[in-house]
């Protein structure tokens, strides 16, 4: 019996060479490998990188101090313009750092808006394969939404689908092989800036629901409640906890794939590990995120 | 690298330790609580296989949550290699 192969597995098997041809071309061999001729010979052979890994974990992950540390001139792409700008903005500490973080927040902003767009201008009555896509997960996502906090508060889907499609491409867009690409999640002030967002709103959607003194009673009546304060400090862990998680699971993961895939001179095994922590870790995350937040609100607004 | 005094070594080279040590100590909860975990949702899969899905996903994000253990001692073995 003939099996036809699925969509799914045919992308996945086109995924797998590219990626592993652009590996290739972008890491490997100007980096650590050379094809050559040698004696006569044709060899494949390892240079001598001159590179430790921990200069190479620094340049990765704190390029400022990596430029500083290495007293070159940073080369910023484009024109140096854009650096002396980003410099003059945010000090000499953190200028590379903050104009790769913003950069790749904007690549990612762009691709969703395109997204975005190019489903909306072909709206079908039988919809074609990506609307059906998109649907499956609004669908799914209002399911959710409808069993966590009831069908009278069904307008929480659009934050909820946002949220989660924002966090899945952020952790996503890591695994394109061009240099420079980096998840913006892997720097805290996003995921921290998703955290305190989400509690804002908990506490704005409970001061809504319960009113100002049906809300703020649970914190500020020491009758009631002796131990207030640790509802307080209760409310600050919640942010740390769930932007904190973020952050280490995408931090680890971009240190392990570079650890590994040094070690292995940047043969093959980079791909399977960018599937691991790229795609699996990456959706995972996205979702508990979004179910804890979700979780947060149906908790606050629940009695 | 070079020319680092006596104390500078003494703190680098316990900042390292503690690095390691934390790492060890932290991955110890996580593990046994995700293998836990996953052997309570083979029973559930096993008892009921009609739920698998179901038993699968929350399995997925419970691993995920009691994982953040884990991922705060890395975070600050991180911080310990990185910031001393």
């Amino acid at each position: 019996m003939a099996k036809k192969k699925s969509p799914i597995l045919k992308i996945f098997i086109l995924f797998i060479l590219i990626e592993t041809v652009l590996v290739f071309v972008s890491n490997g061999f100007n980096k650590e490998l050379q094809i050559g001729f040698d004696n006569g010979k044709f060899v494949l052979r390892n240079i001598q990188s001159h590179y430790d890994l921990q200069e190479k974990i620094t340049e990765e992950f704190q390029i400022d101090e990596h430029y500083r540390q290495t007293g070159e001139t940073p080369e910023i792409y484009g024109s140096n313009k854009t650096y002396e700008f980003f410099k003059n903005i945010f000090g000499k500490a953190t200028a590379i750092g903050t104009f790769q973080l913003l950069r790749m927040l904007f690549i990612v902003d762009i691709m969703l808006l395109f997204i975005a767009l190019l489903i909306k201008k072909k709206l079908l009555k039988r919809p074609s394969q990506p609307q059906i896509l998109f649907e499956m997960i609004y669908t799914a996502l209002k399911q959710f939404v409808i069993e966590t906090l009831g069908k009278e508060r069904v307008h929480f889907t659009p934050y909820i689908m946002t949220l989660f499609l924002f966090i899945w491409v952020c952790n996503v867009v890591g695994m394109i092989p061009i240099p420079g690409f980096i998840e913006p999640t892997r720097n805290l002030n996003v995921p921290l800036g998703l955290g305190v967002f989400a509690v804002a709103i908990v506490h704005i959607t409970a001061l809504k629901v319960k009113g100002v003194w049906g809300h703020l009673k649970n914190y500020v009546n020491p009758v009631k409640n002796p131990l207030f304060l640790l509802d307080i400090i209760g409310e600050l862990s919640k942010i740390v906890s769930i932007s904190f998680r973020l952050f280490g699971n995408v931090l680890g993961g971009a240190i392990i794939i570079l650890v590994v895939s040094s070690l292995v001179s940047y043969v093959v095994f980079p791909v399977g590990l960018n599937l691991f922590f790229g795609l699996f870790v990456g959706t995972i995350q996205a979702f508990v995120f979004t179910m804890l937040a979700l979780t947060y609100i149906g908790v606050e607004i629940s009695e | 690298m070079d020319n680092i005094t006596l104390a500078q070594g003494i703190v680098k080279a316990a900042a390292l330790l503690g690095a390691g040590m934390c790492m060890g100590m932290g991955a110890l909860g996580p593990g046994v609580g995700e293998g836990f975990v996953a052997g309570k949702a083979c029973e559930g899969i096993a008892r009921s296989p009609e739920n698998a899905s179901l038993i699968t996903r929350t399995m997925l994000v419970g691993q995920a949550v009691s994982e953040s253990t884990g991922i705060y001692s890395l975070v600050i073995a991180l911080l310990l290699i990185f910031s001393t």
